[in-house]
Formats: structure tokens, C-alpha cells, sequence
């Protein structure tokens, strides 16, 4: 358990192609528990392993339906189109205008090597091609329609849930 | 990716202010959205559609989950009760959300929020819900009108009961669906400043739809803008958001030129600058509040509209200054009220007002107006108004006014609109009804003082 690092913008690592995983080691499922508890801890619904500095093709995701974990994830389908706001950790405070399709199915390994296929809309499909171009060292401020903007706080979100 | 705003979860943050924790309604959206400024208007306009409609048919929306829960509403947990409702009004009055859309929303947060063994709840009732919302058995007006007008229109019993004794059971029904229909904004064009048609122009061209109201010249209806704070016309003054209602206060005072005019509880400022401008520039208006803040928002207002004649002053209307001693030519009164004459701009305002709460009220008018009175020169007048419906806070308030202060009513029909005309209203006051009259539920008086 331990939070890593999440690099920002302008960060070279960001901008590279990411390597297959070839096999699961105890490293890598220490970085994939290490991913999860930063995605959580920085409130966020998806997070790449370039992002904590690892150029590897894992990703996980939540968007509040619970984890998902992807190694080598490829998309294999996708229909329809959203346009939506869209931000990132590694781009803090900031947000913008994205284009994604409404509907994707990736294909891909789970954390035990085994194949998956994730079919998401709306939410999940736009989790999946933002963290699946991180992997290709594509961050959403190129594919942001019109400017950026900046953010709320939104520190006061979860406080008011408890009873 | 960050976390995108959950739009449902937002109109559940803001139900739970508002139904658990007492938060007026508008000002709970309204910080919502300042916050969310960012949002695309579709979104913003979902969030304010879900959080307003679920407010204005809480009563019928609780009366469907009763049918399909064997938990009755209250003994519910609070955030999965405002979760059921909002569900419910996107079911019942949102046919652009699909069934199966809602509900799986509301499950899903259900979770999301540490209700997971409610999950199945969530569920079943809704599911229920859906299939069965066309089959639910509402009550008649001819078995119980009390009970019908409260469930269709979700309005609490005692306020319909008081009304049914004053009122026709048609106005009173025409009253509660006035609540449920959307008002176009409606501002005061300070045609002092700007010509009218400059400024119609400047609405147009900023993509705003423009319609005159019927009653005065200088009131016209918009709608059709994004942010209404960003609009030209608004950041120049040259137009003030004002019910057309509270532009009839300052018609009626009806001020001469060099008035002294003391407006007692003037916050935000809209009634005692329209007397200003109809000063224009000569004369003098004190506006007057209880609290420093409403204090400073005047006086923004008054820098921001450039208005020269007006003073924002702190006071309180309970306690009688001395200096102010037949003063004034002109002291308007517009008193705290039970404001049940905007129920369709401040939806939970009907679930707040409570008898006890009303007497509270109905004293603290006494009071205020008897202090009001003082300052009203020999010969000047007072102009009584609420924005409220209902004798107890208003007819009942002259009746105890005029038998005990030297002043009589004056007939309010020269400076009316023809269309306002009535038995009353030649009388000296007025009880406007939203859904018969064109602006909001209102009620105004012109009480002259007696020359000495």
C-alpha cells in the first residue's frame, strides 16, 4: 500500500509509447495496488502507468461501479459519440471539451494474466480511451476541443455524505 | 482521468441541504452552479430542472413512493429518501431519461455512498415505480379537494384549507398550477438611463428572447439567455430583475418630486431604486435593513446602478428612531412575510411555512408596521405590500392598522394598469394571484395619514 508519485504535464514520461507486460511479477502487482490506492487517493475515475512514471501497458479504472484493472488493453470496437468535459491528474485544475465515442469493448489482460473483454458507455468509455492514449503517450489536451478551462475546488464533494 | 461531475450526486448534495438541513433551495442550486460554472448548459439545466422539480412535487412525489414502499417516507434513511424522489421525478416528468437510466443511476449511488445493503431497496422500488406509475390511484376533488389539490399539486393542507375559506376552489387551483409553470425572468428597464429600444436591442442581440408585459410599459419578460449576469444590458443597469409585482409598489407610492422617502425593509434594493429613478435624481430614499450584509449588497447595487438620490442605511424597522419622526413623505413597508406568493421562484418556501411560523411573522408585521407608521409625514403616505396570499397577513394586518393609526386607505386605481381595476383595489389595496394576475402572488395597500 503506498501512494506514488503522479507526474504532471510537461513531464518527458508522458509523452512516450508504453511497453507490453510479458508476464506478471510481484513488482507489477505491487504497482498495480500502488496505481489503484493513488487513483483513489487523488479522487480520480482512471489512472495509467505512465502517469506514476512506468512505462508499462496498464491502466485501472473506476468510475464508481468498482475496479477494473487492464494489462495490455486494446479497443476493439467502438460506435457513437460524447462530448463531455474531461480533465486529468496529471493535468490538475484544468478540464476541458473532448470528442470520445459513447460506446468502446476492449480487449485485454487482468491483473492474473488472464483475458478480459470491458465493454463501457457514456462514463466508461470515455475512462477507457483517455487512460488507453495515455499508453500510447497521448494526453486529452490534444484532442480538447476550444480551450481549457479551469476547474471548481471541489473539496466540500464527499464531506456532506456523512450521516 | 479525474473524476467528472456526477450530475445526480449534485442534486442530491443539494436536496439533502435543503429537505434535511433547512438550506432555502435557491441558494443551495445557486452555489451549486456558481460552482459548476464550467458545466455545459445542458448539464446545468438538468441539475436545476431534477433539484427544482423534485422540490415543487415533493408531496406528490413521497404520496407515489408510499404506494410502492413498505417503508413509509419517514422512517427512510435521509439520503436514500432524497435519492427515491429525485428518482421518482425523473420517472414521472423527465421522458428524455430512460427508465432503466435512472434506475440504475440511483442504485449505483446508493452505493457509491456507503448504502450497499439498500441496494436492493433502491431497486425494487423503483422498478415497482416505473411499471406502475400509470396506474396509481390519485385522490379525486369531488371526494376530498383538501387532499386533491394537496397531492396534484403538492401544497401542504393548512395553507389550501386557509385559502378555501378566502378563495373559489377554481382560483385557488389556478394559484397552484401557476406554481408549476416556468415564469419567464421579468426586468425593469431603466429607461431613464438608456432608451427602451436601445436597450431591447441590446437583449436581442446578445440572444435573448424579449416580450413587453401586459401592465407596464417599462416591464418586459426574457428569456432564452445562459447567464444572465453576463448580459450588457445587466452589467450597464440598465435593467433590474424585478417582479412586475414589486414595480407596481413604486407606481402606487406614486413619488413627487423632492420626496423623502424611507424604505424599511428595502435588501436587495429593488423598490427603493425604483423610487430613486423615479425621482429622478432629486429627493432622497433611505434604504433600510436589519443585517451589515444586506446592508452592503445595497449599497453594491446602488454604486453598480449609479443611483445618486439613495442611502443605504443599517436599521432595524422593530425599533422606532426618533430623528426619523414625521419625516418622510413616503415609507414603504414591503414586511417579512410568509411568501407565499412566490412559491414558483422559491419552491421549498411552502414546506418551510408553518400556523406558528405565520403568527411569528404576522407579529414582527405588527411591529414593524407600527413603528413605519411614525415616520409618515401628516398628509404623506404608507404603502403596506407582501409577497404573500392570504388574509392573515395581510387584509387582517390593515384591519388592525387602521384601527389604530390615524390613516385611511386610498383608492390605488390611477396609477394601475385598467386591467388591475377591482372593488378593492378603488378600496386602496390589492390581492394579486399568480395564474390570474401576470406576476407573482403579491399583496399592496396605499395608506394616506391623516392631515393634522
Amino acid at each position: 500500500m503506498a501512494l506514488r508519485n503522479i507526474r504532471e504535464i510537461g513531464d518527458e514520461i508522458l509523452t512516450k509509447k508504453c511497453r507490453e507486460v510479458k508476464e506478471m511479477t510481484p513488482r507489477l502487482r505491487e504497482l498495480i495496488a500502488d496505481m489503484l490506492d493513488t487513483m483513489y487517493d487523488a479522487e480520480g475515475v482512471g489512472l495509467a502507468a505512465p502517469q506514476v512514471g512506468v512505462l508499462r501497458q496498464i491502466v485501472v479504472i473506476d468510475v464508481g461501479e468498482g475496479p477494473i484493472i487492464l494489462i495490455n488493453p486494446k479497443i476493439v470496437e467502438q460506435d457513437g459519440e460524447q462530448e463531455g468535459n474531461e480533465g486529468c491528474l496529471s493535468v490538475p485544475g484544468k478540464a476541458g471539451v473532448v470528442v470520445r465515442p459513447n460506446h468502446v469493448v476492449v480487449e485485454g489482460l487482468d491483473e492474473n494474466m488472464q483475458p478480459v473483454r470491458i465493454e463501457g458507455e457514456e462514463l466508461l468509455a470515455r475512462a477507457l480511451c483517455h487512460e488507453l492514449d495515455h499508453l500510447q503517450g497521448v494526453m486529452y489536451t490534444a484532442k480538447v476541443k476550444g480551450d481549457l478551462f479551469d476547474t471548481a475546488v471541489e473539496e466540500e464533494e464527499e464531506t456532506e455524505e456523512d450521516q | 482521468m479525474t473524476g467528472t461531475v456526477n450530475l445526480r450526486e449534485l442534486v442530491l448534495g443539494i436536496l439533502m441541504e435543503v429537505t434535511e438541513s433547512e438550506a432555502y433551495s435557491h441558494i443551495a442550486l445557486g452555489e451549486a452552479l456558481d460552482k459548476y460554472q464550467y458545466l455545459p448548459k445542458r448539464d446545468r439545466a438538468f441539475v436545476s430542472r431534477v433539484t427544482e422539480g423534485t422540490l415543487e412535487n415533493l408531496i406528490q412525489i413521497d404520496y407515489i413512493i408510499e404506494c410502492f414502499s413498505k417503508v413509509p417516507i419517514h422512517n427512510m434513511k435521509p439520503l436514500i429518501r432524497n435519492l427515491l424522489r429525485m428518482s421518482i421525478y425523473q420517472l414521472k416528468y423527465m421522458n428524455s431519461v430512460p427508465d432503466r437510466a435512472v434506475v440504475n443511476e440511483a442504485v449505483r449511488l446508493a452505493q457509491k455512498r456507503g448504502f450497499y445493503n439498500l441496494k436492493g431497496f433502491v431497486n425494487g422500488v423503483l422498478r415497482a415505480a416505473a411499471r406502475g406509475m400509470d396506474e396509481i390511484a390519485y385522490p379525486l376533488p369531488e371526494d376530498d379537494p383538501v387532499e386533491y389539490l394537496s397531492i396534484s399539486y403538492s401544497m401542504p393542507q393548512w395553507i389550501l384549507r386557509k385559502w378555501l375559506e378566502q378563495f373559489s376552489f377554481e382560483q385557488v387551483e389556478k394559484v397552484c398550477a401557476s406554481f408549476r409553470s416556468e415564469l419567464p425572468v421579468t426586468v425593469r428597464l431603466r429607461t431613464d438611463r438608456v432608451s427602451k429600444e436601445e436597450i431591447i436591442a441590446s437583449l436581442r442581440e446578445e440572444g435573448c428572447e424579449v416580450a413587453q408585459h401586459p401592465y407596464l410599459d417599462y416591464a418586459v419578460r426574457i428569456s432564452g439567455y445562459n447567464y444572465i449576469l453576463a448580459l450588457t444590458a445587466f452589467r450597464e443597469g440598465w435593467i433590474y430583475v424585478q417582479d412586475v409585482s414589486s414595480m407596481l409598489v413604486s407606481e402606487v407610492a406614486a413619488p413627487n418630486w423632492g420626496d423623502y422617502c424611507i424604505d424599511m425593509c428595502a435588501a436587495p434594493g429593488g423598490k427603493s431604486i425604483h423610487l430613486a429613478d423615479k425621482l429622478k435624481g432629486s429627493g432622497y430614499v433611505e434604504a433600510r435593513d436589519i443585517s451589515e450584509e444586506k446592508v452592503e449588497l445595497m449599497q453594491e447595487n446602488i454604486e453598480r446602478l449609479g443611483v445618486i438620490n439613495m442611502v443605504a442605511a443599517l436599521r432595524d424597522a422593530t425599533v422606532f428612531e426618533k430623528e426619523s419622526f414625521h419625516k418622510a413623505d413616503i415609507v414603504l413597508c414591503d414586511v417579512p412575510c410568509s411568501g407565499l406568493g412566490v412559491i414558483g421562484k422559491k419552491q421549498d418556501i411552502r414546506y418551510r411555512m408553518t400556523p406558528t411560523r405565520q403568527e411569528e411573522l404576522i407579529r414582527i408585521q405588527r411591529r414593524i408596521l407600527s413603528v413605519a407608521q411614525n415616520y409618515v409625514k401628516p398628509g404623506g403616505v404608507l404603502i403596506y405590500s407582501t409577497c404573500t396570499i392570504g388574509a392573515d397577513e395581510n387584509q387582517m394586518n390593515l384591519k388592525y392598522f387602521l384601527e389604530n393609526f390615524p390613516f385611511r386607505l386610498e383608492s390605488i386605481d390611477p396609477y394601475l394598469p385598467e386591467q388591475l381595476h377591482t372593488r378593492t383595489s378603488a378600496g386602496g389595496y390589492l390581492q394579486l394571484l399568480p395564474g390570474i394576475h401576470e406576476t407573482d402572488g403579491f399583496f399592496l395597500a396605499r395608506l394616506k395619514r391623516n392631515d393634522e
